[in-house]
């Protein structure tokens, strides 16, 4: 108690010795601490993204097979289309109508991996509703008169709208990631799905301008059937608004045009009945646990998929990439900084206690023959080194508060420029073409029609002082105080007080 | 090993009658330069309240034997019995010898420059566990006893003059009540007139508190109050 009391004077006393070295210790610990706050940031940041990016994955029909068969049916004229179709048996048909399918067996199978944390199946299809008037489809169409040809003779007519089938109205991925609300009615479910009911979730304009409200219901025509047996009457269960439309109308010119605002939702089962495609799926969608099983994930698809490269699992990994190669980088970066700056504090805080103990021999020599214990001095020179450590961080923890969010910025950009490089050099003609056309967008962005490459997550980083910094920060005053502390300790025990009190 | 008691005897005779008894004393230094004999074969004894002066040319081996006492230095040889006990004795407690039963006045002063003169004089008993309260108390009487009024208590050592230093240094020296006062050449780095009452100081300590006070020095003059005195030369002693 005494020694400590003793320390504290001594460093009181000598105030411009102390300070110098509680300046450098600053500066120096400053470096440290905010590399090591942004190193923390970096990571805890690349956990957050790994709870939402990285962890979603979907089985579709590969880019290469819907090539491959584009090509084909370009090659064919329509009456060969049209032979084709009327000499097919049923099943023929129905494989002919879901080339671009996934069989729904595939998609429940790989549901089942371990990492697969929730699922959903997903088909969308053109299908005509009689009834209602798709007022924008209708403008498209009425621009040329190729258009309107073109359009009828792929059944696409201005009664023709968009469904979505899924097993679940409200994880439909536009609901999830808000780009639609539910403004009236409620969702359809999963028993809706499992049932079949014919329900059915309208879009707010379509249903004011054609008068449909909560409860009414809408007649739809199951594709390639005619008749009585072709009609499903459809009850509306609730009607959606899109909150993005607006922002996606003003991205281009392109975007004005948006036939999945008024797009019908409903239970996939009814859709599969709609397209006459039953057992097959657009795609199927999967949450998994994180990033780091992507791999795993992707070795027990292909081993499930077999040989055959129709279907493809594609994962928002890259969206991932994109955010954490950054941070990863600014971390590797940091933790070298922090590396340095700390061996720069533990030499600057062994040079001075060298110093300030080599200035104060005569005194350690007083204090032995007067009869203090080694102890008692090694203590005394103790408190002073801590007092100048804890100073030091003292301020270096402010200071670190202030310009580590700039240290990491910096770090940030420096690493960012690196990855525009990179993709300056992405091969351009026409592979690069074909590729950008044949891109399509993960269900989970929204789906087949929001816009591919729109709004991708930028890596962010956001220094804050977390309460895990004060545990390092007492660490480091721990770990450098205790070095400090080491050369009083050695010089004490060699110091012969008989050699420096004759000095002068 | 003869006993020392019956080679070294005293006047006053008798184990229990010297407090400081002195035999056979030798110390050598040896560096690559060759070897010196600073203290060789230095026997004598002291007694309560007197004043022993120990006078010798420079290099004579008197701050080597003021060490050896006050157990800076070991001894290569020799007893030194303080009360009838050897300090140099295996397992002997060092640290309280220092601190209770010898104080030390140094050649060139050796106080501690970043403390006051009343925290130079405290800091022995600060190491000794004395309540600090008890500390002020007694390093203020022992500074008035010195001299050194209330103002040069509260300076900086580094700032105090030659004969302060060194009355604040005797302060310190008596902080723990020791009975034996070893003194370094306690005018060396004075001029006459503080000089003077700076010995008049040590002897008080002999004469008036009984203590037994050794001052080493090269000040012939000093001899004149001495109840003892000795000559060295080469590390020997010899009686005046
Ligand atoms: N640590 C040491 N190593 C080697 N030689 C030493 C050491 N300490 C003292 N000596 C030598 O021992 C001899 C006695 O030294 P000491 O300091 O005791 O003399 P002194 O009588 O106090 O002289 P002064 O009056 O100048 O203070 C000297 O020759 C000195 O050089
Ligand atoms: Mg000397």
């Amino acid at each position: 108690m005494r020694a400590l009391k003793r320390g504290f004077r001594s460093f009181r006393r000598h105030p411009a010795a102390n300070l110098v070295v509680v300046l450098l210790l600053f500066v120096c610990l400053t470096f440290c601490l905010s590399m090591l706050a942004v190193k923390l940031a970096a990571d805890s940041q690349t956990e957050a993204v790994k709870g939402r990016i990285g962890n979603y994955g979907e089985i579709r029909s590969s880019s290469g097979y819907m090539m491959s068969t584009f090509e084909r049916e370009r090659g064919k004229s329509e009456a060969e289309r049209a032979r084709e179709v009327r000499g097919m048996s049923e099943e023929e048909e129905l494989e002919e109508r879901a080339k671009t399918l996934v069989p729904e067996e595939l998609a429940d199978a790989f549901s089942r991996h371990r990492y697969i944390l929730t699922y959903d199946k997903i088909l969308t299809a053109g299908v005509t509703v009689p009834g209602i008037k798709n007022v924008e489809l209708s403008s498209m169409l009425d621009l040329s008169k190729e258009i309107k040809e073109g359009a009828a003779a792929s059944g696409i007519t201005e009664h023709t709208f968009v469904f979505e089938g899924n097993t679940n109205g409200a994880s439909a991925s536009e609901f999830l990631n808000g780009s639609k609300r539910l403004i009236a009615g409620s969702f359809y479910t999963y028993a809706d799905h499992l049932e079949a009911n014919p329900v059915v979730l309208v879009e707010r304009n379509l249903a004011d301008e054609n008068g449909i409200e909560v409860g009414d219901t809408v007649t739809a025509r199951v594709s390639g059937e005619s008749g009585k047996k072709a009609e499903v009457k459809l009850e509306v269960v609730g009607i959606y608004e899109t909150v993005e439309a607006e922002r996606q109308s003003q991205k281009g010119s392109f975007a004005t045009f948006n036939p999945a605002g008024n797009k019908f939702f409903a239970p996939l089962s009814v859709v599969q009945t709609l397209n006459k495609t039953p057992g097959y799926v657009e795609l199927g969608s999967y949450y998994f646990d994180s990033v780091d099983h992507t791999e795993e994930l992707r070795e027990a698809f292909a081993e499930a998929r077999g040989d055959s490269d129709r279907y493809e699992f594609v994962t928002d990994e890259a969206d991932y990439r994109l955010i954490s190669d950054p941070l990863e980088k600014v971390g590797k970066t940091s933790l070298i900084g922090f590396g340095g700056a700390l061996g720069a504090s533990a030499l600057i805080i062994l040079l001075a206690m060298a110093i300030i103990v080599g200035g104060r021999t005569r005194e350690l020599g007083v204090l032995k023959a007067i009869g203090a214990t080694d102890r008692q001095v090694v203590t005394q020179y103790a408190v002073e080194v801590l007092c100048i450590c804890l100073v030091a961080i003292a301020l270096a923890t402010l200071a670190t508060a202030l310009v580590s969010q700039g240290i990491g910025d910096w770090l940030l950009s420096g690493s960012e420029n690196g990855r525009v490089v990179e993709e300056g050099e992405e091969a351009s003609g026409y592979a690069a073409m074909m590729a950008r056309l044949t891109e399509r967008n993960l269900y989970k962005e929204g789906g087949l029609f929001s816009l591919p490459g729109g709004e991708k997550e930028e890596a962010q980083l956001n220094v804050v002082y977390q309460g895990r910094m004060l545990a390092y920060g007492i660490l480091i005053l721990l770990g450098i105080s205790l070095l400090g502390m080491a050369i009083p300790v050695a010089w004490i025990n060699r110091l012969e007080p008989a050699r420096v009190l004759s000095m002068e | 090993m003869p006993e020392p008691m019956e080679d070294y005897g005293n006047n006053l005779g008798g184990v229990g009658g010297a407090l400081l008894e002195v035999a056979d004393v030798s110390k050598t230094f040896r560096s690559k330069a060759g070897e010196v004999r600073a203290v060789d074969g230095v026997s004598f004894t002291a007694q309560q309240g007197e004043v022993v002066v120990i006078v010798g040319p420079s290099g004579s081996g008197k701050t080597t034997l003021l060490y050896i006492l006050g157990s800076l230095e070991k001894p290569d040889q020799g007893k030194i019995l303080v009360s009838g006990e050897d300090i140099c004795a295996p397992g002997v407690d060092l640290i309280a010898y220092r601190r209770r039963r010898v104080g030390f006045i140094f050649q060139f002063f050796n106080l501690v420059t970043a403390l006051t003169a009343l925290e130079n004089v405290a800091l022995p008993m600060d190491l000794s566990a004395v309540p600090s309260a008890e500390q002020e108390r007694r390093a203020v009487e022992l500074l008035e006893r010195m001299g050194i009024d209330r103002r040069l208590q509260r300076t900086r050592a580094n700032r105090l003059s030659g004969g302060e230093k060194q009355r604040v240094a005797i302060a310190r020296a008596l902080a723990n009540d020791p009975q034996i006062i070893l003194a370094d050449e306690p005018t060396g780095n004075l001029d006459s007139a503080t000089g003077g009452t700076v010995v008049d100081i040590l002897v008080r300590l002999a004469r008036e508190d009984g203590r037994c006070v050794l001052i080493v020095t090269h000040d012939e003059s000093i001899l004149g109050v001495a109840d003892r005195a000795f000559h060295m030369a080469d590390g020997r002693l010899s009686p005046r």
